[in-house]
């Protein structure tokens, strides 16, 4: 055949083959009932302070922030591909921002927002140094840099050195006011959080980081911008640990460097996420629940309590490697915050083509179609 | 006008193996060529080199008249640079339409409903709409190979660097495939080519370039080229008939 005639069929058109499909998000639930889910939780989430007690509230709270921490941290290691061990950097900043603006007359709720603010963009430059590195350099990394705001901030003594500060403010309120004060604060900071999580991963950055994480080169030469996609989790990050560091300084009216920079947070959000299922929105929710549910009954129990956690860690890693929500999902196909695109034909006015009986593209309902899931 | 693709002096070296010693070659807009060469002639590694998964030790790249050598993969895929790999490299966690969304999004910087209608477009024009929902992990060798065109049809390339779609597929599976191209290729699409598959590079394309050895040992017209002394005897072997 002479090549350099090309007698090729006419060019089909773009609008030829959008005319009659539509595309959607969603799961195997309908929208309404999310919503209405959604609304529920929300609802007894904002009625409870009147319906438990005062320790309770507290304990919400201590439950609010650590959900907060491993929503960041599955952004972080289950959508980003970045396993850090370092998020404490962002807590403890948080926890002295909040201390340092209520020092300087700053309403006390106020200065949880700045506070998240300046951990925010102390995380810029932090990531143009840790990403020059990959996998376990890069969560040492994260750990040093942690630990070395702690050493900067332990030698400041305006703000308590190596003991501490109190924070000023809210202790002047009753314990009941200041109860609701800080649990409608991290009510806030939690739906903040998970709303945002949920709406970065659904939208094109979220595409661009489930395609990174199958295929790397793949996405680049797709046109992903990599580097782009993960700082901008790094920054998000660091901002939501910053905001649940604040909640911790706020909470405690007491900030000490050990505590706030303590690797003991990471080591929590990891096992949350981990037995809750890493690279799920639903995951990190369902951990933090359950870890708390375990802390609740296991309290008294001393050491053993350690070694259960420990046990069930070990257990979850080699039996259900994607986690409680993870193995559910694949089990049943169900997802609380789809993220699938499915496309199908308009219902009512244009008829898409049919094959007899069913329309195409028929929508697969297997694993891993029902949402962006495991790494 | 400049030439849409332009390599001068592009240079090269795995360790002792020289896989692009100085190669130059000028891509015209709307060209459809062909690359053939022995396996391990460095041809994958000149689409790496072209579409910046790889840095060259030396020499341009150029793109449109611009010298990209200093960008990455996804700046010079937004450029209009779009490629498919050999081996198909799907997001399998994604469904097919979300892997041809992200490059519709991404690489042709639309969005929203603009993003949707490219990706379905591509989809429509590879055949996979069918597939639109179905995660790509589960997908069969046919199908990834047209994954990857449709994924790099849908960043609108300017130049399209097409690396050996149609090996291991049927005879009328080239066919279609080479439908698609054609027509992209008739729509002002530059198609630069690998294939192992002479007879659907020689329907396709209108000129045909020889690697061997880290340059280029033949082009021209694809009949000529493959019936070329240095072709037959670099790479078909000098005894063997060609066959088109």
């Amino acid at each position: 055949m002479p090549a350099g005639t090309l007698a090729a069929p006419p060019a089909p058109t773009a609008p030829a083959a959008t005319g009659g499909w539509l595309v959607r998000r969603g799961s195997r639930l309908p929208a309404w009932l999310l919503a209405v889910l959604a609304l529920g939780c929300l609802a007894v989430l904002a009625a409870l302070p009147a319906l438990v007690s005062q320790a309770d509230t507290q304990l919400l709270v201590n439950f609010f922030v650590l959900l907060v921490m491993s929503v960041m941290w599955n952004l972080l290691a289950g959508y980003a591909g970045m396993v850090s061990i370092g998020q404490q950097a962002f807590i403890g900043l948080g926890a002295y921002g909040v201390l340092v603006l209520a020092m300087n007359g700053v309403p006390t709720i106020a200065s949880i927002p700045l506070a998240a603010l300046v951990a925010a963009v102390i995380s810029l430059p932090v990531s143009l140094v840790v990403f020059r590195l990959r996998g376990g350099y890069f969560a040492i990394a994260t750990w040093v840099v942690s630990d070395t705001a702690m050493l900067v901030i332990s030698s400041v003594s305006a703000i308590g050195g190596g003991t501490g500060h109190a924070v000023p403010g809210l202790a002047s309120l009753s314990p009941r006011a200041f109860g609701r004060v800080t649990y409608y604060a991290a009510f806030v900071v939690v739906v903040l959080a998970v709303g945002g999580a949920y709406a970065l991963l659904r939208s094109r950055l979220g595409l661009v980081l489930a395609a990174v994480r199958d295929d790397e080169i793949g996405a680049r030469s797709a046109g992903a911008r990599v580097l782009r996609a993960r700082r901008v989790v790094f920054v998000v990050a660091a901002l939501g640990c910053g905001a649940a560091g604040a909640l911790l300084a706020v909470s405690q009216l007491q900030v000490q460097a050990t505590a706030v920079f303590s690797v003991q947070w990471s080591a929590e959000m990891i096992f949350v996420t981990l037995i809750g299922g890493i690279g799920t929105m639903e995951g990190p929710i369902l951990g933090t629940i359950v870890f708390y549910l375990l802390q609740q009954n296991l309290a008294n129990e001393g050491a053993w309590y350690l070694i259960i956690f420990g046990t069930l860690a070990v257990a979850i890693a080699i039996w259900a490697p994607k986690g409680i929500w993870g193995t559910l999902e694949r089990r049943l196909g169900l997802s609380l915050f789809p993220l699938t695109h499915r496309v199908g034909p308009v219902a009512g006015t244009s008829r898409p083509p049919r094959s007899p009986g069913r329309p195409t593209p028929h929508v697969e309902r297997g694993p891993g179609a029902g949402a962006r899931s495991g790494p | 006008m400049a030439p849409l693709l332009q390599l001068s002096g592009l240079q090269k070296r795995f360790g002792e193996v020289r896989i692009a010693d100085g190669l130059d070659l000028e891509l015209e807009q709307g060209a459809a060529v062909g690359i053939v060469g022995p396996n391990g002639a460095g041809k994958t590694s000149l689409f790496g080199l072209i579409s910046g998964d790889l840095r060259p030790d030396g020499g341009d790249v150029r793109l449109d008249g611009r010298a990209v050598n200093r960008l990455d993969a996804a700046s010079r895929c937004r450029l209009g640079l779009g490629r498919t790999y050999q081996v198909p490299r799907p997001f399998e966690g994604l469904t097919v339409f979300e892997n041809v969304l992200l490059a519709a999004q991404q690489g042709a910087g639309t969005r929203g409903r603009e993003s949707h209608a490219v990706a379905l477009s591509s989809l429509d024009r590879t055949r996979l709409s069918p597939d639109a929902n179905r995660p790509a992990g589960s997908l069969g060798l046919l199908a990834r190979k047209r994954l990857e065109l449709a994924r790099a049809l849908a960043t609108r390339p300017r130049l399209l660097l097409l690396d050996e779609v149609a090996g291991g597929l049927t005879d009328p599976e080239v066919r279609e495939l080479v439908e698609i191209v054609r027509a992209a290729n008739a729509e002002g699409m530059t198609v630069l080519w690998i294939e192992h598959v002479v007879r659907a590079l020689v329907a396709t394309v209108s000129r045909l370039v020889c690697l061997a050895g880290g340059t280029f040992v033949a082009d021209g017209p694809p009949q000529e080229v493959l019936e070329s002394d240095a072709v037959r005897a670099i790479y078909l072997g000098s005894t063997v008939a060609v066959a088109t």
